[in-house]
């Protein structure tokens, strides 16, 4: 009764109902899920962590995956199934759904003249914040009309040094309009410079999610952007993030989360909303 | 070709439901709880709704007021529970559920239930 | 008006906070926090569910609460104070939110046992009272309980699970216990597979699910 159509074994001794064993899985811990299309790229990655881990056999492999109190292997396997490389633009269509959808939205109810808020959260190096001032600046009509703070957070001092500097190799601004190129980069070598204007437009902060000391000043956000961070998460450290999430939003605030997350493995603190650009999750507006 | 949605969190009902409902040329897409419905729900409508009542993070009963509350267009919706008390069907009615199935449900009942739903009791 | 560099979230600011703030609370910040549990206000209410974790007695306030509260974020606060405390008295009083008519609690008291039991050094607690749920009158109660099986690292689940087919009278039991033996099924689980399909013969769902952990097993 499988959806899949029999296949031969690719190799890897990795059998069909192993595959399917192991989606299921995938699918209720992490949210992730495979189409039969990508058997070859899972069994792979499979094959990988089962020699790292010496476990031999997919079957071995599965009852560490399973039965690990750490949960650390599955981390490791999320890790390599998904390619977390962070570009300036990268998945454009939520910046769009910020500037179309949400913050119509928030300037509709907003009664102060009061900033509003863009908490992005992990910071890596910088590209998604910066990506969000440019947006801004580029494409909200409303953008001289209000004040617009971004806050960029990481636990890792080093990347934050990296993200303050603002460098980034052409890989990294490749999808970048070239106008917008020529006006807010500036080359360097091989490399691009970010403009003053735009890097002083993020502050950046050294936070841990975890840390409720480091987290309490961080209040009345009107969207957050939480991208791939949460399923490396066990599920306790997903709760308290939420929970923090919650905390930092204004009432009817914002969460865009990556591409391939959903809040249905994490909360139901918020609710879903559906934008033409994006599936977007929302504090309830009463709350307070 | 109807779609169908069906929403449970054990992945054996899922496939179980989905052979059935296949095996009769309807077009099936799961979700394992109410938020994941309703995202789905929200990306495209379908024309069946086959839900758990028992869910974690958002059941089924939920899913059908949370439904409402966003005024998403509810197709007809078939609830399942392992509870038989009329408590639950009288609360699943009063969610919006057309009707209310005890597991394990049978594949000529589930078959029967969703063309009556769809209004092709005839075919 | 444009993009502006924030002045209220800052480094210093966000580090600022962080003297003292794990420090244990005095006994009668213990007693506000208690009362805080059952202010008029959410967000008092929410508050002291999180401060109270270093209090004693504080499992038991914070199920009383549980099981009345209605504002969602208190609920949610409540329930990960709960998770952090791991605190066997608590965990028995949330295994028995399991009986409760209210679905979004019995919903919430699967997935905050199953999170405890889920990583090392929290599984203590869990193991006894899953024992005790087993064994509940209640078909639905067995079936949460197998329900919070589906996410504990424990070694013993699958032993567990072979109990619940080879001895549990009841089908919807059973078919909530192959469901997960189709996860973590090994050659152990076999015979009590074969014995159930023949337990339940005229039960299409279980033939189903029996045949899928054997296929899975390499049995089939």
């Amino acid at each position: 009764m499988s959806t899949l159509t029999p296949h031969p074994d690719p190799g890897h001794g990795i059998s069909n109902e192993d595959f399917l064993k192991f989606r299921e899985f995938f699918y209720r811990r992490t949210g992730i899920s495979f189409e039969a299309s990508k058997r070859y790229f899972v069994d792979k990655r499979l094959a990988e962590r089962i020699e790292a881990t010496a476990t031999g056999t997919f079957r071995g492999y599965f009852t560490l995956l399973r039965f690990q109190a750490s949960g650390e292997e599955l981390q490791l396997l999320t890790n390599s199934m998904t390619v977390n490389e962070t570009y300036f633009l990268r998945e454009e269509y939520q910046f769009q759904c910020l500037v179309d959808s949400i913050l119509p939205e928030i300037v509709k109810h907003k009664v102060d003249s009061d900033p509003i808020r863009i908490w992005c959260i992990p910071s890596s190096s910088g590209e998604e914040p910066y990506s969000i001032a440019m947006y801004l600046l580029e494409k909200w009509s409303q953008i001289n009309a209000w004040d617009v703070e971004i806050i960029s957070s990481d636990i890792d001092t080093s990347i934050l040094r990296r993200a303050r500097q603002a460098r980034y190799s052409s890989r990294s601004v490749q999808y970048v309009p070239a106008r917008w190129l020529a006006k807010y980069f500036k080359a360097a070598g091989d490399e691009y410079q970010l403009s003053d204007d735009v890097r002083q437009a993020v502050e950046f902060t050294r936070v841990n999610l975890a840390e409720p000391a480091d987290t309490i000043k961080y209040r009345n956000f009107d969207v957050i952007f939480c991208r791939n961070l949460l399923i490396y998460f066990d599920d306790l450290s997903r709760k308290n993030a939420t929970d923090t999430f919650y905390e930092a939003l204004n009432p009817a605030g914002y969460i865009c989360l990556g591409h391939s997350e959903s809040m249905s493995r994490i909360s139901s603190l918020f609710k879903v909303r559906k934008f033409p650009e994006a599936i977007v999750y929302q504090k309830t507006r009463e709350a307070k | 070709m109807k779609r169908v949605l069906i929403v449970d969190d054990a992945a054996t009902v899922r496939m179980y439901h989905r052979g059935v409902l296949e095996s009769r040329g309807f077009a099936v897409e799961e979700a394992l709880n109410g938020i994941e419905a309703l995202e789905k729900a929200l990306e495209t409508p379908f024309d069946l709704l086959l839900v758990d009542v028992n869910m974690p993070r958002l059941d089924g009963l939920g899913f059908l007021k949370e439904m409402r509350r966003q005024q998403i267009p509810q197709p007809p919706a078939i609830m399942v529970s392992t509870e038989a008390a009329a408590r639950d069907e009288m609360a699943a009615c009063h969610a919006g559920a057309n009707c209310y199935l005890v597991k394990p449900v049978r594949p000529l009942q589930l078959l029967a239930h969703a063309r009556l739903m769809l209004g092709e009791a005839n075919q | 008006m444009a993009l502006v560099r924030t002045k209220t979230a800052g480094e210093d600011a966000g580090r600022a906070g962080q003297a003292g703030a794990a420090a244990l609370p005095e006994a009668a910040d213990c007693v506000d926090l208690a009362d805080g549990l059952e202010s008029a206000e959410a967000s008092v209410r929410r508050h002291a569910a999180k401060e109270i974790l270093r209090c004693p007695n504080a499992g038991a306030a914070l199920v009383s609460r549980l099981k009345r509260e209605q504002d969602i974020a208190v609920r949610a606060a409540i329930l990960t104070t709960l998770i952090r405390l791991d605190d066997p008295a608590a965990t028995a009083e949330l295994a028995g939110c399991l009986r409760s008519e209210d679905v979004a609690l019995r919903n919430e008291a699967i997935e905050a046992l199953g999170v405890l039991a889920g990583t090392g050094d929290r599984a203590g607690a869990v193991p006894p009272v899953l024992a005790s749920l087993l064994a509940d009158a209640d078909p639905d109660v067995r079936i949460f309980a197998v329900n919070v099986m589906g996410s504990m690292a424990h070694p013993d689940v699958e032993r567990w699970l072979i109990q619940v087919i080879e001895s549990d009278a009841h089908l919807n039991v059973c078919a909530t216990a192959l469901d997960l033996l189709c996860e973590v099924g090994t050659e152990a689980s076999i015979d009590s597979l074969v014995r159930i399909k023949v337990r339940f013969a005229a039960e299409a769902f279980i033939q189903f699910a029996a045949d899928l952990a054997l296929k899975r097993i390499g049995e089939i």
